[in-house]
């Protein structure tokens, strides 16, 4: 369950951080926002990374399908990333009421993307991936910088 | 493996699959908010012709109708399911299914043998079938969620409850002699209330609540063993039932019990949110919960106190339990679902959640509906306020119409005029 733990524990961390910034937004903090939107940002790209650079690839080769559920999870990644940029769009033209908006539908759709990777793909991977490559995926991925 | 699962780029049903029995199940709501202002008082005795006529519309035609909407985009997402021809199967429910509810209505009205025959085939047939298919996907997956395993257990009891309608139909039709008549009421009657709506609510309830607010996930022993506990003890009650009906009083306040433990869980849940704003869906869930408690708390008493006004409290924060859950529901599903098609459908004009319903408008609804539920509490005691209560019900259900309508409309006119991302560009 290694691979389960540690990429589970990871979409909590944004789910806190995505929810500092959408306080800071609502409360009209938009120096506080903008800090804790980027980190939310950042941490959200990398865990993305993490998973399209070493994860995905790990899955796809043991199971010989590059088509099957890793490649809807790429498909909502660029959903996701497109969000985030409207996201700093909203937050650059202090528009509350947009940035809130956009804060609802990414929520959902993270959350979605989030409860299908968490229990399917990382349930696959735990199960179908070799102890050994377990590992040392998890390895390659903690190195994983932006 | 993987197209088991489900996991594929259209999984999402089209969006007419699920406004349609949104629409449905609000225009049902109206009448009921009709038929109140029809029968007035007379639905506070629970064995009176125009309770059992009320219950049906609001349980049948409003809530069964919301039930297929939800399953429909969620079995996807919390479970994996993907159904095929999703348009197909919805005409196919949806018509029998609203003609079999307005024939048992009119069934109940004339006792007319022929109508409940009609009415038992009509929704019978249209709702064991999807249930069927539903249950058949279910079963067939390889692991499963709380939230998946609950909403398996909650159709399964839906099957329950409607195999014992049709014995009571077959009964009134003339088909059967009806020999266990008022032990399978009795059954039908609390499967249908805690074995499908509770056990419903409470299954999505896992994934929901931690999906839209973020908030810690239920603890393990219940989420796993909650929906079973509920489940094995209707059986068990409904079987033992048939010799000795005094089972029931125990298994009641056990069910009560359980669930209002289930209900101050989630209220705690709702305050170790980690999006700490508090929109009108929030409140809604809180009212749910609060109505929970108290219908559980008057079922409770009233199985001590034989007082009618016990009883009709019960009911009345039952349905409020019930109907809050749906519009904090609605109020997330709606908004998202429309954009969320605009936007995979590649249209940068894609209205935002705000833009198809505001918080605002969602707020506005909240207090209509907490107005409906005090006006009919205030009704057992000022019988003319019925009325305002039936008034109220159809401004509530009317002011649902309406967004369904407007957010159709968004969706309709974004296609038409809205501009689009070349997809095969490049």
């Amino acid at each position: 369950m290694i691979i389960s733990q540690f990429m589970t524990q990871e979409h909590r961390d944004c789910d806190t951080e995505f929810a500092a910034a959408e306080q800071a937004a609502a409360n009209g903090d938009w120096a506080d926002a903008e800090e804790k939107f980027m980190l939310f940002a950042n941490t959200t790209l990398r865990h993305f990374k993490r998973e399209e650079d070493e994860l995905f690839p790990a899955f796809e080769a043991q199971t010989g399908s590059s088509e099957g559920p890793t490649q809807v999870m790429r498909y909502e990644h660029e959903q996701v990333k497109d969000l985030i940029g409207k996201l700093a769009h909203a937050l650059e033209d202090q528009d509350k009421d947009a940035y809130l908006s956009l804060c609802e539908s990414a929520m959902i759709l993270l959350q979605q993307h989030n409860m299908k990777e968490e229990q399917m793909l990382y349930a696959m991977c735990d199960r179908v991936l070799p102890q050994e490559t377990k590992v040392s995926t998890l390895e390659k991925m903690k190195k994983v910088v932006l | 493996m993987f197209s088991q699962n489900g996991l594929s780029l259209d999984q999402a049903p089209p969006l007419s699959v699920v406004f349609r029995f949104f629409f449905s199940g609000a225009l049902f709501g109206i009448l009921t908010g009709l038929l109140i202002l029809l029968f007035k008082t007379t639905i506070f005795n629970a064995h009176s012709l125009e309770a059992i006529i009320l219950t049906h519309t609001l349980t049948l035609g409003v809530m069964l109708s919301f039930m297929f909407a939800a399953l429909f985009q969620m079995l996807p997402v919390i479970a994996g399911v993907t159904l095929k021809s999703p348009v197909q199967k919805a005409n196919f429910v949806q018509y029998p299914f609203m003609l079999g509810v307005i024939s048992l209505l009119f069934a109940f009205n004339s006792n007319a043998p022929w109508l409940f025959g009609l009415a038992s085939l009509l929704l019978g047939g249209s709702i064991l079938t999807i249930a069927g298919i539903m249950l058949k996907n279910l079963i067939k997956l390889p692991h499963h969620s709380s939230s998946s395993k609950g909403i398996l257990l909650t159709l399964s009891s839906l099957f329950i409850v409607i195999l014992l309608a049709l014995y009571l139909t077959g009964t009134l039709s003339g088909l059967f002699a009806g020999t266990y008549y008022t032990e399978v009421k009795e059954a039908h009657y609390s499967f249908g209330l805690f074995g499908w709506i509770a056990l419903l609510i409470v299954s999505i309830s896992f994934q929901v609540i931690e999906m839209f607010y973020v908030t810690p996930s239920y603890p393990k022993l219940v989420s796993k063993y909650l929906p079973l506990t509920l489940l094995t003890l209707l059986v068990i009650t409904s079987i033992i039932g048939l010799f000795s009906s005094y089972i029931w009083m125990f298994s009641n306040i056990l069910l009560a019990l359980l669930l209002s433990g289930y209900a101050l869980l989630t209220l705690k849940r709702l305050t170790q949110r980690k999006r700490p704003l508090t929109d009108a869906t929030v409140w809604f869930w809180r009212m749910g919960m609060s109505s929970l408690l108290l219908s559980m708390a008057f079922m409770i008493i009233s199985q001590f106190k034989e007082i009618a006004a016990l009883q009709t409290l019960s009911y009345i924060f039952f349905t409020s339990f019930a109907l809050s859950i749906v519009f904090a529901m609605f109020y997330k599903i709606v908004p998202f679902l429309t954009w969320f098609h605009l936007n995979s459908q590649g249209y940068f004009t894609a209205p935002m959640m705000h833009e198809v319903i505001h918080p605002k408008t969602a707020k506005k609804h909240l207090y209509i509906h907490l107005a409906t539920i005090v006006t009919f509490v205030l009704s057992i005691f000022i019988p003319q306020m019925i009325l305002l209560a039936g008034l109220l019900t159809i401004l509530s259900f009317g002011w649902m119409t309406y967004q369904i309508i407007h957010a159709h409309l968004l969706y309709k006119k974004t296609q038409e005029t809205g501009e689009k991302f070349d997809m095969n560009m490049g």
